[in-house]
């Protein structure tokens, strides 16, 4: 049964037993009508190994949220602790990010593309190729390696930013509406293939969407935000048995959990 | 609509090109022939060949000079030019302020300042050289700067993300990523810097192609005038040719055109 | 985003040092006042140009030349890309031609133009139609290209005539690309005319400057150059604010 962890959204949080923690956080814009609270005073925690999902009306502050926690972009109030160290910049170690397909470079190939935060590291190109072509192999497509972006279908793109998401293997791995480009079918797919690769790897994943349905079938934990300023509403366990499948949907425990984020949603509004 | 119509109305497309281009040819060969037109504003098609390959050693040493000097003034103009377009493109407090001014200054007709290199330089090969720089320069950097400037910003985070330096950044992600740019500024930069250097030719030289084009035109030999200006056709062809067969070689990862 | 006010502020700033260390360059006696005249000195010049008959006539043959070689080629140069841009058969018969004399350096025909028509007014509006209409047509072509498909089937399943859909659809659809292939084709036509007038001519502002530069009239040259800079630039400014308000819709 859904039980409410209401109290976890607000209690104090001591970093230790997080992977990542994000402590008071706020980002304010400064625009030509005055302050905007893009993210008010948020705070969480996400165990080592869980999948956490983050949702909320366009213009809530998600992908904010994420860039911070990515340390792409500096918080104007509070810290995000990763592996009990305060978040300066990027930590390619730690947090990875997976983007929208779009975000693959045109000029390298499939591999290249998978290769490349190894490259950046200095990897052996062999040893970096080896890994990548088992890591496309993995996201099924195995014979694409030499083909660039624009000869691939948009699926098979965002497999790739997938596959090159894991290459760069950190700890905590964040997503920003990875799906959001894609075809309903394709999105089932490739839900899937990300909740089974992510049972072999088991890595702690902040996965940002606006798909309900989406949230529910893949996270252990769903956090709501309002929008403007961005706050968390409540922070829903979803404690479907996994693995998950299609006839998971179909159960009313799915259909209740939905129904409630969505009535969150739509109250704050 | 005509866009839906476009069934072939007895002949391709393509073959009534060439068949108009053939018409051209011939008319251009027999109406100065026939006396339609004096002869001295068209000369016909086979005289300017005929007379064009007698004095073939003349036209080859214009060339040669000409050729030469295109070749020192594409260096100056690629070369700062790409330099002054990544500057204005990257730099915003440049970007806002000096890149507007050199976009306006575009629209000048940059002619107008030749007199003066002359007055300065006087009339050899460094005018041509500083004027076809001048002309290639402008377009080289603003298509550097609007490549630079638009960079997906997504690229960037990408690959802060994962760790990249700013070097990297630079090299990896910007100069690629405006590749497509900086090739669109090599081809109209190019074929400027060749105005650039036939018009300074034309106006005040003493040797080149755009001089011997003018010294034939004060002659009035008509037929050597049309040869000259078929040589720099030719001329401009294969430089735009060479261009886009770098093109060719630097975006594989385009789709390609059909 | 800097404001604009702002960022003239700092451009105006840009260009007054650019102007002061030019002239203390020649007062400290690094440039030689004969080659380079101080601004100071070049601007007293621009004003006499402005005051000057003679001056103010070669402007104004070279003005009537270009509005009138424009005049001709605006309407000419869109409809025949018009014409390429929307009849298939014949745009994939002509195009090539269009495109490949655009990227050619059309100057070297000025002799041609001269042994046609002369030297005088009639060769200066014809060689600067000829410099302008290559771009016009092919950013006409570009323009009708711009219109989406999926606009035109609108209109048409809202049952919209031939007239409708040209007059309420292209057209507006088109406007943004037809006027900003009208002002590169306006910078073509000055380079154009003054270059003719440079090259051969009895007046007009580039004769003129031609004929200072030949005898070394370093203040008349500078003062000639700034003033034909500053007009082109804004002729060039009028169009693109015009081609902004048209294309305000677009972003
Ligand atoms: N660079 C910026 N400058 C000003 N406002 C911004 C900037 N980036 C985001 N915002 C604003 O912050 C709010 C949150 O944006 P975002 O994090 O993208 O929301 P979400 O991803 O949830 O749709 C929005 O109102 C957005 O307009
Ligand atoms: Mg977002």
């Amino acid at each position: 049964m859904a039980e409410v962890t209401d109290s976890m959204a607000h209690a104090p949080i001591s970093s230790e037993k997080f992977d990542l923690s994000v402590e008071q956080v706020s980002l304010h814009f400064e625009t030509p009508n005055g302050v905007l609270k893009a993210v008010d005073e948020v705070s969480f925690g996400v165990e080592t190994g869980r999948f956490v999902g983050l949702v909320g009306p366009s213009g809530c502050g998600k992908s904010s949220l994420l860039l911070m926690m990515a340390g792409l972009q500096k918080a104007t109030f509070g810290d995000i602790i990763v592996e009990g160290e305060p978040l300066t910049g990027p930590r390619p170690q730690d947090v990875g990010v997976i983007f929208q397909e779009s975000s693959l470079l045109p000029w390298k190939t499939a591999s290249e593309n998978v290769e490349f935060p190894l490259a950046l590291r200095g990897v052996d190109k062999a040893e970096r190729k080896q890994l990548a072509t088992d890591m496309l192999k993995l996201v099924g497509l195995s014979g694409f390696e030499d083909r660039h972006p624009f000869e691939l279908s948009g699926g098979m793109k965002q497999r790739v930013s997938i596959a090159r998401g894991f290459c760069q293997d950190p700890r905590i791995l964040l997503m920003d509406e990875p799906f959001a480009a894609l075809d309903e079918q394709t999105r089932m797919t490739l839900g899937d293939e990300l909740l089974r690769i992510w049972e072999g790897h088991r890595k702690t994943v902040v996965f940002v969407t606006h798909s309900l349905t989406e949230a529910v079938y893949l996270c252990d934990d769903v956090i709501v935000m309002s929008a403007q300023p961005g706050r968390i509403l409540e922070r829903i366990e979803i404690d479907l048995p996994r693995p998950r499948t299609y006839e998971t949907m179909a159960t009313a425990d799915f259909g209740r959990l939905r129904d409630r984020i969505w009535r969150l949603i739509r109250g704050s509004e | 609509m005509g866009r839906d119509s476009c069934e072939a109305p007895f002949i391709s497309p393509a073959t009534l090109r060439w068949l108009f281009l053939a018409v051209i040819v011939v008319v251009w060969e027999l109406v100065p022939r026939l006396g339609l037109v004096p002869s001295v504003m068209l000369a016909p098609a086979s005289e300017a060949m005929i007379a064009g390959f007698q004095d073939f050693g003349t036209f080859a040493r214009a060339l040669g000079i000409t050729f030469g000097q295109l070749a020192s003034a594409l260096i100056f103009a690629y070369g700062i030019g790409a330099l002054a377009g990544l500057l204005l493109g990257s730099v915003y407090f440049l970007r806002e302020t000096l890149l507007p001014i050199v976009s306006s200054i575009y629209a000048v007709p940059l002619v107008i300042v030749y007199p003066l290199l002359t007055a300065w330089v006087g009339i050899g090969p460094e005018s041509k050289v500083i004027f076809g720089a001048l002309y290639g320069f402008f377009p080289m950097a603003l298509s550097v700067a609007a490549g630079v400037q638009t960079v997906d910003r997504q690229y960037i985070l990408a690959a802060r993300s994962m760790g990249a330096r700013t070097s990297q950044i630079l090299f990896q992600i910007m100069l690629p990523a405006s590749v497509p740019s900086i090739l669109s500024g090599l081809r109209i930069g190019g074929a400027m810097t060749a105005i650039g250097v036939v018009v300074a030719e034309m106006m005040a030289a003493t040797g080149g192609i755009g001089f011997l084009i003018t010294q034939n035109r004060t002659m009035f030999n008509t037929a050597e005038v049309y040869f000259g200006i078929f040589l720099v056709l030719i001329l401009t062809g294969l430089l735009d040719m060479f261009i886009r067969l770098m093109e060719r070689c630097f975006t594989n990862w385009y789709p390609k055109e059909t | 985003m800097l404001s604009s006010s702002y960022r003239v502020l700092v451009q105006a700033g840009i260009v007054l040092i650019l102007l002061g260390l030019w002239e203390a360059a020649v007062f400290s006696g690094l440039a030689d006042t004969r080659t380079l005249p101080p601004p100071s000195e070049i601007a007293i010049h621009i004003v006499a140009l402005l005051g000057d008959q003679d001056v103010l006539y070669n402007l104004w043959i070279t003005s009537a030349q270009v509005g009138l070689a424009f005049l001709i080629v605006a309407p000419v140069g869109v409809a025949i890309g018009l014409l390429l841009g929307e009849h298939e058969y014949i745009g994939r018969a002509f195009r090539p031609f269009f495109y490949f004399l655009a990227g050619v350096p059309k100057s070297v025909f000025l002799p041609v133009f001269i042994l046609t028509f002369g030297i005088g007014f009639t060769q200066k509006v014809a060689f600067g139609i000829f410099q302008a209409i290559f771009v016009l047509v092919i950013s006409a072509i570009a323009a009708v290209g711009s219109v989406s498909p999926t606009l035109i089937k609108v209109a048409r399943s809202y049952g919209a005539n031939r007239w409708q859909l040209y007059s309420q659809i292209f057209l507006p659809a088109m406007m943004p690309v037809v006027i900003e292939g009208m002002r590169l084709g306006m910078i073509f036509n000055i380079t154009g005319v003054v270059f003719a007038e440079m090259y051969v001519a009895r007046a007009g502002i580039g004769h003129m400057i031609a004929t200072w530069g030949m005898s070394f009239q370093m203040p008349q040259l500078f003062a000639g150059i700034f003033l034909t800079a500053f007009l082109s630039i804004a002729v060039n400014e009028v169009l693109r604010w015009y081609e902004r308000r048209v294309d305000k819709w677009r972003k």
